[in-house]
Parts: structure tokens; C-alpha cells; sequence
């Protein structure tokens, strides 16, 4: 793996430039430490595997943070409504199912928009972006909606969904399961084939409108299930929550080695790309870097890793 | 054809405005620098309350998105329309000089809301004042620390909102004049959080990491606050230090709510100054003899679990 020998580079400086704590320990290889990073890194991790779809079809999808978003409002909105007599488990069921389904139909509609009507992607979920801001803005009405500070129903779906265990569990288990689908199913397989010659595609009868659906729908189910995670750790519906997240989102795909034109790419190159922003953010924070500089860094870390992939890609 | 539906839809659009011109009602722009902070989201809600309160009153309310020059159109597009008063909330204090000028060089009676110009292109400015209220939470968390340890001796931690903003600066600014009184209170950490919960939570988390005692968390504003005690909740630390905030909301997701649940041990309320914006906005449309301060500088009031009770109740805006 050709990104692989980048984490690897910058696991070692982390360990290296690590501060240490009053026990002469490393603190960047304290298991609590290492638990934070993976768990800092999940939202944008589970958002990165489906853009890595999105874009091996040769295409973009700029809404994912404004899904988040409406995810995060809708499950809040649901879990402070009071429905009499109805179970915590039931409750918090429904009110999952909510916010999963909104944001799989914002999915779904930008891909039945960009299959349907033939417009670029970037065009529709740059629309789509603005669009579903304002959608959950409007619904909680610009403010924040606070849950589980009390003794409630929101109080024991974030108890839950905010465990470490639970975030970083569901992350692995929806890394595996994107990884086979892309590996080892015949949809993977017609995904890539889209990106690659989309021409050739259709000559061949692969059902290129129902992929791209497919595909845009999986990259609303995705944040949706992401939104639902920010709002249990950080105990709200925040309207405003993931600005610049589809661009986080993007860099990981992009520093994994997807290719942006479409058609080449893999899941684990998207994971160790996610692992690559993460532990470079907490080293850089471990060691009080300035927060400007830490932004200057990174602009770095991502051009570099993309060109070392091109030079060996000529090779 | 396209341009033909488009040329109808605008005659469509002026025909009705023009009917609607027919009784005469007093037009109060209100020129919002940006919807998505919870505070400005306050300051609408309660402005719109209190209008509403006076039937002959329209307010129109529009968001710059924390972007100068939408909210440099915006306003040229109120002063078009000729509102019988306009209150800006200035995203930054240069850019909006200049327009706000033109408002009033056309009558329009202007208020400038919390944020300063650079001139005082304004009928009245209404503000409160970020310093002070960086020397009291200072002052708060010296005697508390006096009370904890004997002397004022401790560890603090900052969370920083957005650099190089005003408030960010001067709520800075002010707690650090008074902790330079006490040289036994270190500030042993200052992350940048830019006002957001959530990036709070993820740099306490590393703070916590490094430090093995913290004796007070000063938030720049509430959700800082709160995002640093939900992340030493996490790790069991949250008994072991005590979280002071600024904002002071009211509402179900505010801090005066959090002080009354006890996640706050303070904030320090930082005034909406609509109430006395509306106040004066309804004295310059309604009596024309009225000559209003050019300057009007609210207090802050601090909230403790002993008057949050009551302090929620005033603050908070029915909805």
C-alpha cells in the first residue's frame, strides 16, 4: 500500500516528538490517547467511506456536512419531543429511523437529480449543501437544541452512543462492510467501472442511473449515521454542526490515493488516509502547535502525499 | 420563453407590492451579522418578540452569514426600500463603517447593535462591554480559588474563541489583568475552540491528556464551556475542577440553564441589548422630539447556582 509508508512515517514522529507524562510514559501512546484519536476520527471517517464511492464514479458530493447536520437536528428534534407512554428503546429507535431516513432521501435526491437530469455532481450537492443548511436551520430554528443533561430519554440514547466502544466499534464494522462491498461484490465492481469510462459502461448495459442513486444515497446514509454519533458525544442537534466536513471528508479519500477523475481507489487507502489527518492533528495538538501553523502543516501533509503516490504511480 | 416567465414573475412581484403600500406601516430593518451563533439566534428571537408587541411595527430580518460584504448588500438593499429605522449588528467594524454612513446620510435613523464602527456612522449605539466581563469571571475564579486553596493559587485553563475577535480578545484580555494581581494562578493551557462545543470537547480531551490537575476551565463563551465539562466527565474529572463561561442565554440549551444544573459553576451574562435597542427604536419612530445617547453601555450580570432560578426566567424568551 503506497499511502501506507506516509501514516507509517508520521505514526514514528508522533511516538518521537510525543511530550511525556509525569510517569516518563509517551502521552500519544497512552491507550486513552490512542482511543481519542480513533474516535476523533470516525465522523469524518465513516462520512470518507462513502465519499471514496461517490468519487470513484468521477464524482463529488459537497452536502455531506450539511446532511450531518440535519441528522444531528432531526434525532434531537425527535428525542425532545415528548410522545406519552412510548419506551426509551422505542423512542430512540424512532427517532434514529428519522434522522437516518432525512438523510438518506437528501442522498437519494441528489443522486436521482445527477442521474435524471445529467447535471454535474458538483453543481447538485453544491446546491444541495446550501439547501439542506437552510432545511436544518429552519427546523430548529437557528438554535441548538440541547439533550441528555437530565434524567431522560436523550440522556440514555447519548450514554450510549457517545461510549468510545460503540463510536469506534461502529466505524470498524462500517469500514469492513464498505470494504467488501467495493472488493467483493458485482455493485463494487460496476462502481468502479462507472468511473473509470462511463461510455463504455452504458455500451455494456450497466444500469448507470440506479448505481449513482445507489451511490448518493449511501453518501446521505452515511453522515446521517455519523450526525447521529456528534449528537450523542456532543449532547446536541447543532444546525450548524460540519461546516467543511465534506472537505475533510474529500482530503482523507483523496490522501488514501483515490483518484478524483474516478474509476481507482480502495477503502483501505481511504482508512489509513483518515488514520493519516488524525494522528498528524494529535501530534501537532500534543505538542501545542500554534493552530495556524497546524493548518499551514497540513495543507503540506496533503499535497505531499498525494505527489509521493504520482511519482510512484509513473514509475 | 425563459426570459418571458422571468419578466412575468417580476411584474407579478411588483404589482404586489405596490398594493400592499395602502396602509401605512412603521418598517424596522434589522440587519443581523450572523444566524448561526446561538446568541444571535437570541438576539432575533427576543426582537421579534418584542416588535411583535406593537402592531403598527414591521420588522424585516436579514442574515449576513458572517460574510461583510453580504452584509454590506443587505444593507444598501434596506436603505432602498427606506426603512423607518434600520439597526445594524456590525459583522466587522471597518467594513460596515462606510454603509452604515450612507444610511444615515439618507434620514434613516440607524442603531448600532453590540459591535462598534469605525465612526459613529449611528443614531445610538448600544453595546455591552467584554472587558469587564473578563475581569469579573478573573475576579470570580481568584476568590473562588482563595476559597478552594487558602491563597489564590491554582490552574487554569482557557478555552479560546475565534482569534483576533473582539470578544475573544477582551474577554482574554480582561481575566488576564487580574490574574496578573495573583502570580500563584497559572494559566497552564489556552486551546482554540472558535466558540464551538464540540472542537472544546475534542481540545480539553487533549489537555486532560496532558495535565493531571486542573483546578478551573474559563470558556470564553458557554458552549466552550460546557463541551470542556463534557469531555472531563468522560475521563472522571469533571468533580476535580469547576467550569466558568460567558454568554449567559437563556433557554433549555443556554448556560444560565446549565448553571441551574449545576455543569456551570458561573457565567457571566453577556446582554442581548435588544431590549433597550427596541426601547429606543420604538421612542425614535414614535415621538419625534425624542433625542436619544449616542452611546449606551449595558451591565453584565453574573449567574451563580443562587440566582440562576431567577436570572432564567428573565433571560429566557418565550416561544
Amino acid at each position: 500500500m503506497k499511502s501506507f509508508a506516509g501514516l507509517a512515517g508520521i505514526l514514528v514522529l508522533a511516538i518521537v516528538l510525543s511530550p511525556t507524562a509525569s510517569d516518563g510514559s509517551r502521552i500519544f501512546l497512552q491507550l486513552g490517547n490512542l482511543t481519542d484519536v480513533l474516535r476523533q476520527i470516525s465522523v469524518i471517517g465513516i462520512i470518507a467511506l462513502a465519499m471514496t464511492f461517490v468519487i470513484l464514479t468521477a464524482g463529488i458530493d459537497l452536502s455531506v456536512g450539511s446532511t450531518l447536520a440535519l441528522s444531528t437536528t432531526v434525532v434531537a428534534m425527535v428525542l425532545t419531543h415528548d410522545f406519552a407512554g412510548m419506551g426509551y428503546s422505542l423512542h430512540i429507535f424512532v427517532a434514529m429511523l428519522a434522522a437516518l431516513a432525512a438523510s438518506t432521501a437528501v442522498g437519494a435526491l441528489n443522486g436521482a437529480v445527477i442521474a435524471l437530469l445529467d447535471i454535474q455532481p458538483f453543481v447538485v450537492t453544491l446546491a444541495s449543501m446550501i439547501g439542506i443548511r437552510g432545511l436544518a436551520k429552519w427546523l430548529s430554528g437557528n438554535a441548538n437544541i440541547d439533550i441528555g443533561f437530565g434524567q431522560d430519554v436523550a440522556a440514555a440514547f447519548a450514554a450510549v452512543f457517545r461510549q468510545k466502544s460503540v463510536v469506534i466499534g461502529s466505524y470498524l464494522a462500517l469500514a469492513v462492510v464498505f470494504w467488501i462491498l467495493l472488493g467483493r461484490t458485482v455493485f463494487g465492481r460496476q462502481v468502479r467501472a462507472i468511473g473509470d469510462n462511463e461510455k463504455a459502461g452504458r455500451y455494456t448495459g450497466l444500469p448507470i442511473r440506479s448505481l449513482k442513486v445507489w451511490v448518493y444515497s449511501l453518501c446521505g446514509l452515511l453522515p446521517g449515521f455519523a450526525g447521529i454519533l456528534y449528537a450523542a458525544e456532543n449532547h446536541q442537534g447543532n444546525p450548524n454542526a460540519g461546516v467543511a466536513y465534506e472537505l475533510d471528508a474529500i482530503a482523507a479519500v483523496v490522501i488514501g490515493g483515490t483518484r478524483l477523475a474516478g474509476g481507482k481507489g480502495s477503502i483501505a487507502g481511504t482508512i489509513i488516509g483518515t488514520l493519516t489527518i488524525g494522528v498528524l492533528t494529535n501530534m501537532l495538538r500534543l505538542n501545542n502547535v500554534d493552530s495556524n501553523v497546524e493548518m499551514m502543516i497540513k495543507a503540506v501533509i496533503i499535497v505531499l502525499a498525494v505527489a509521493v503516490q504520482r511519482q510512484r504511480g509513473v514509475e | 420563453m425563459k426570459y418571458g416567465i422571468l419578466i412575468a414573475v417580476a411584474l407579478v412581484a411588483v404589482g404586489c407590492g405596490g398594493t400592499s403600500s395602502e396602509k401605512k406601516q412603521l418598517f424596522v430593518a434589522f440587519s443581523q451579522c450572523n444566524n448561526a451563533e446561538p446568541y444571535r439566534a437570541a438576539q432575533n428571537a427576543l426582537m421579534t418578540k418584542l416588535f411583535a408587541q406593537d402592531p403598527g411595527v414591521k420588522l424585516v430580518i436579514a442574515d449576513g452569514q458572517q460574510d461583510n460584504s453580504k452584509q454590506v448588500a443587505q444593507v444598501e438593499t434596506f436603505i432602498r426600500q427606506k426603512p423607518d429605522l434600520l439597526i445594524v449588528a456590525p459583522n466587522e467594524r471597518a467594513a460596515l463603517t462606510a454603509v452604515m454612513g450612507q444610511a444615515m446620510e439618507a434620514k434613516i435613523p440607524v442603531i448600532c447593535l453590540e459591535r462598534d464602527i469605525l465612526q459613529p456612522n449611528y443614531t445610538a449605539y448600544i453595546h455591552s462591554d467584554n472587558m469587564a466581563i473578563g475581569r469579573q469571571a478573573g475576579q470570580f475564579i481568584a476568590d473562588y480559588l482563595i476559597k478552594k486553596n487558602g491563597t489564590a493559587k491554582g490552574k487554569v485553563v482557557q478555552m479560546r474563541g475565534l482569534l483576533g475577535v473582539e470578544g475573544e480578545i477582551k474577554r482574554d484580555r480582561g481575566a488576564k489583568e487580574i490574574f496578573a494581581k495573583y502570580p500563584g494562578i497559572q494559566v497552564i493551557a489556552e486551546p482554540v475552540a472558535d466558540w464551538i462545543q464540540a472542537k472544546a470537547k475534542d481540545r480539553m480531551t487533549e489537555v486532560l491528556r496532558a495535565q493531571p490537575s486542573i483546578d478551573v476551565v474559563y470558556g470564553h463563551n458557554d458552549p466552550m464551556a460546557i463541551g470542556a465539562y463534557l469531555a472531563a466527565k468522560e475521563l472522571n474529572r469533571d468533580k476535580n475542577m469547576i467550569f466558568v463561561g460567558v454568554d449567559g442565554l437563556g433557554g433549555t440549551a443556554g448556560g444560565i440553564k446549565k448553571v441551574m444544573d449545576g455543569i456551570l459553576a458561573a457565567t457571566f451574562v453577556y446582554p442581548l441589548c435588544v431590549d433597550k435597542a427596541v426601547e429606543v427604536g420604538l421612542k425614535l419612530l414614535h415621538d419625534p422630539s425624542f433625542k436619544p445617547e449616542k452611546d449606551y453601555t449595558l451591565p453584565s450580570t453574573m449567574v451563580t447556582p443562587e440566582n440562576a432560578a431567577e436570572m432564567y426566567k428573565k433571560f429566557t424568551v418565550d416561544e
